[in-house]
């Protein structure tokens, strides 16, 4: 739905003068403020270090969450953000958050989380990235395809000790039909082995700003719900981590059906 | 159970944990890559197989050799004959 109230479904292309409008200015507007960020970042950095003491990833985390800020800034004239259960003493810290992907854009809209200081689990592809792969290891991201299971362990470990959470798509890709794919065990294990609370997050909408294999943004709401922390112990025995699998996909499956109504 | 009953029950319990399609499971699958399973899942599948077939196999070396499916299978009816004659 776009301001006007207009629904637009993710197999739609919008023509709009606003649809329009919106890919003549977004695009320009986000690739100067990631050159102005590289730019900026340095001096930021070293200013931030100084007055606040926080370890470099903390710092990282906290800059590319004001960086996803500003990418919502930008789109705001043209997407509806709304936050569900986004209050952040309901949300479980350290946790380790599982959210369903639909778009290149979900992990930009992870700044509408209340909590800045969260590592990613990411694929090994987006630490290709130049311009982004320097961040996300500064950030102590998570390439869960390059490390061993231990060494993700360990690293998950150490954002936990410092109060942190991590963040993965369990389903690995993007959805091409807006469905739930299967679930990957990672998070899970990590939240089993790590007695870490499992905090499931379902988002909408960023299939219809940009579905899988398209450029043409169009505007869309995208709505961030979080669901009630899932403990790790109420799953015992070797199978406790699928059995938690189990549950969050099936929670995450409800409430996406509510969302879509 | 026949070795016939045995793959059929294989499949239909990776089909369904993995969420897979069954039509896409033959002998010849590899499990990485047509089936997309990785390292972690190699886990799940063995707890997945020693509930649907009451064994434990998680310390038996041979499970690191599996690349396919009918590997799986072979090994399935080579570990339920072996408990079967009481080995």
């Amino acid at each position: 739905m776009n301001k006007a109230g207009r629904v637009f479904s993710r197999n739609q292309r919008v023509y709009s003068p606003s649809a329009i409008l919106m890919n003549l200015t977004v695009y320009p507007l986000i690739v100067l403020w990631t050159l102005l960020g590289i730019l900026l970042f340095p001096p930021a950095f070293l200013g931030w270090k100084l007055v606040t003491r926080w370890d470099a990833d903390r710092i990282m985390r906290h800059f590319i969450w004001i960086y996803g800020r500003v990418w919502m800034l930008i789109l705001s004239p043209f997407v509806r953000f709304e936050r569900q259960g986004l209050d952040q003493k309901a949300l479980a810290t350290p946790a380790v958050l599982v959210v369903n992907h639909l778009s290149f854009f979900d992990t930009y809209c992870m700044a509408m989380l209340p909590v800045f200081d969260i590592s990613f689990a990411v694929r090994a592809w987006p630490f290709k990235m130049f311009f982004y792969a320097f961040f996300m290891r500064l950030a102590s991201y998570l390439d869960v395809e390059s490390f061993t299971y231990t060494q993700s362990l360990q690293a998950g470990d150490q954002v936990f000790r410092k109060g942190g959470s991590v963040l993965f798509f369990p389903e690995g890709h993007r959805s091409r039909t807006g469905d739930l794919q299967r679930f990957y065990s990672g998070a899970f294990r990590m939240a089993v082995e790590s007695k870490i609370p499992v905090v499931p997050l379902c988002i909408t909408g960023t299939d219809t700003l940009l579905p899988p294999g398209r450029y043409w943004l169009q505007p869309a709401k995208i709505v961030l719900r979080a669901l009630p922390a899932v403990s790790p112990s109420r799953f015992e025995g070797p199978a406790a981590h699928i059995l938690m699998r189990k549950e969050v996909k099936q929670m995450m499956t409800e409430n996406l059906e509510e969302l879509r109504g | 159970m026949t070795d016939q009953e045995i793959i059929e029950l294989v499949n239909s319990s990776l089909a369904e944990e993995f969420e897979l399609e069954l039509a896409d499971m033959t002998a010849e699958t590899t499990i990485y890559d047509d089936l997309g399973l990785d390292s972690l899942d190699t886990v799940d599948m063995v707890i997945v197989l020693e509930g649907a077939f009451s064994f434990k196999i998680r310390e038996e070396e041979a499970i690191r050799e599996i690349r396919t499916l009918g590997d799986i299978h072979a090994f399935v009816i080579g570990k339920k004959r072996q408990l079967e004659a009481g080995l």
